[in-house]
């Protein structure tokens, strides 16, 4: 049982547009629309970009588009057209010659590589792994008090089985010299004006060699979407996606970290243990920003649901952490007085969405706190209160979700 | 009912190959919807004039309606330095001025 969510709204009657959609999501809301996200100026709306089926426009140019939060209660691997989209700078590519296309590997390498697509792909035997990419401003509109910057809600989030070359395999073929601390990455995506700093993120020279990194050209079984990063992408599994370079260009081997505005100045969270401060105060200190803290979602009821009093209901969702992988889940029906353990779903990896499952039957009618919070197997759980930081970031607090028994 | 990996709509191109070579992929972004709000301040004029070449009005439009003046007056000069936008510091105070009194803090047109 879906519950579509209740401030999901028509922009007017379906349309034959959206009798002939090929989704149950395009269905319920037509080809055009709007939805409100549940926080104060949420109002947004539903626009199809291309290779896109219509997400929530967060901002039109450069693209940043939220995955409407009742896909994830579709599948446990998000599909390409509904995945999100994440631009820095308007001058983004809009053309590509996959034949002209080339990835430069320089600086403390013995041999620079400048390593077409088919080039790439020979390289090394492919290799695939599912793949959480979440923003790391993700769910940044529920913080309170609030913190400027992209407004979303829970939708910047998406999970793939992603086709790629070991990053490792194209470092081993250039040849890291001694002395190497870091990678840089750029893509094709560009400011609009000169002087504005280029997006480019670097990984320290041991993560870059792990072997788990990997610059990918398939998502889900098919080519990569144009906004998600076409031709080539960097896949960082259990990091923050912005370390997921798009249209993947150049890397760079550092003998010093790396200094650029994005490493230095922007991505950067509290350097204490739980990477928060008390609400409205700068931090100490910062350090970047690095791997996922652990989550859990309800995804089959949403906020103003109703269940049937004095029967079992059942409820599902997905839960994931940065790479330590779900342990358990538990979840509550009364607001967090009492909890159980839900059952976990088939294990696609450790940087997957997990799916669980559970089961409450209302004892009477009236309002209900459903509750859940995973723990991941290196022991971090869900702070059962939400934690702030002054960028918006690493949002993880147990969800709850009220539901009506009627 | 337990979630299906995959939609069985997106399978079938699952077994597509890697990308063809030699081909080139262009896309053509929708139209944009966003404009700034309509103002009698001089800074709205401003606006039109030093923000629309980068970015749609979205960024500005979506922030918290609490927005305080010093927020809007660091992220103006921010698109600046370090992000390399031309235009003068004189314009500065009445783009602010606009901003907060329109999207931020002092709005005064709260139906908005």
């Amino acid at each position: 049982m879906a519950t579509r969510r209740t401030f999901l709204r028509h922009a007017g009657a379906l349309g034959a547009g959206a009798l002939l959609a090929h989704n149950r999501l395009a269905t319920l809301i037509g080809a055009q629309g709007r939805v409100t996200l549940p926080f104060d100026n949420g109002d947004r709306e539903l626009v199809a970009f291309p290779g896109k089926r219509p997400l929530i426009v967060l901002t039109s140019r450069p693209p940043q588009l939220e995955t409407p939060f009742q896909v994830f209660n579709e599948a446990l691997l998000t599909p390409n057209d509904a995945f999100f989209v994440r631009y820095h700078w308007s001058g983004l590519p809009l053309a590509i010659d996959t034949a002209a296309y080339r990835l430069r590997v320089t600086g403390k390498v013995d041999s620079p590589l400048e390593l077409s697509l088919d080039a790439l792909r020979r390289l090394a035997p492919p290799v695939e792994i599912v793949a959480v990419n979440q923003c790391s401003g993700n769910s940044r509109g529920h913080f309170s008090p609030r913190v400027n910057g992209g407004q979303l809600s829970n939708g910047a989030m998406g999970n793939a089985r992603w086709t790629g070359v070991p990053l490792k395999a194209v470092l081993d073929k250039a040849g890291v010299q001694r002395g190497a601390v870091q990678v840089s990455f750029n893509g094709l995506d560009q400011p609009p004006l000169g002087d504005g700093p280029d997006f480019v993120k670097a990984l320290d020279i041991d993560h870059a060699r792990d072997g788990e990194v990997m610059l990918a050209w398939q998502m889900n079984g098919a080519e990569l979407p144009f906004l998600n990063g076409y031709p080539l992408r960097l896949v960082v599994p259990g990091y923050f996606g912005t370390y997921w370079i798009k249209h993947v260009s150049e890397i760079q081997v550092l003998d010093a970290p790396f200094q650029g505005f994005w490493m230095s100045s922007a991505y950067r969270i509290p350097d204490n243990e739980c990477a928060c401060v008390a609400p409205g105060t700068p931090p100490a200190a910062t350090k970047p920003i690095g791997r996922f803290t652990v989550r859990s979602f309800i995804t089959n009821l949403q906020d103003g649901a109703r269940v049937p009093a004095g029967r079992e209901a059942a409820v599902r969702g997905i839960a994931f952490d940065g790479g330590r992988g779900i342990a358990e889940v538990a979840f509550s029906a009364d607001g967090g007085a009492t909890w159980q353990p839900a059952r976990l779903g088939t294990n696609h990896g450790r940087y997957s969405f997990h799916e669980w499952t559970g089961r409450f039957t209302p004892a009477k009618k009236g309002p209900i706190e459903l509750k859940v919070r995973a723990t991941s197997r290196g022991g971090e759980t869900q702070p059962l209160e939400p934690r702030w930081n002054p960028a918006g970031y690493l949002r993880n607090v147990v969800e709850t979700v009220k539901v009506t028994a009627v | 009912m337990r979630l299906a990996l995959l939609a069985g709509v997106a399978l079938a191109v699952a077994s597509s190959a890697a990308p063809p070579a030699g081909q080139q992929r262009t896309i053509t972004l929708p139209a944009e919807t966003a404009a700034y709000v309509r103002s009698d301040l001089p800074g709205y004029q401003l606006v039109q004039r030093n923000c629309v070449g980068c970015h749609s009005a979205h960024y500005v439009a979506m922030q918290p309606p609490t927005s305080a003046r010093a927020y809007w007056d660091a992220t103006v000069k921010k698109m600046k330095k370090p992000f390399g936008a031309t235009f003068p510091d004189e314009d500065i105070a009445a783009m602010v001025d606009y901003l907060v009194k329109t999207y931020g803090a002092e709005r005064t047109n709260a139906g908005r």
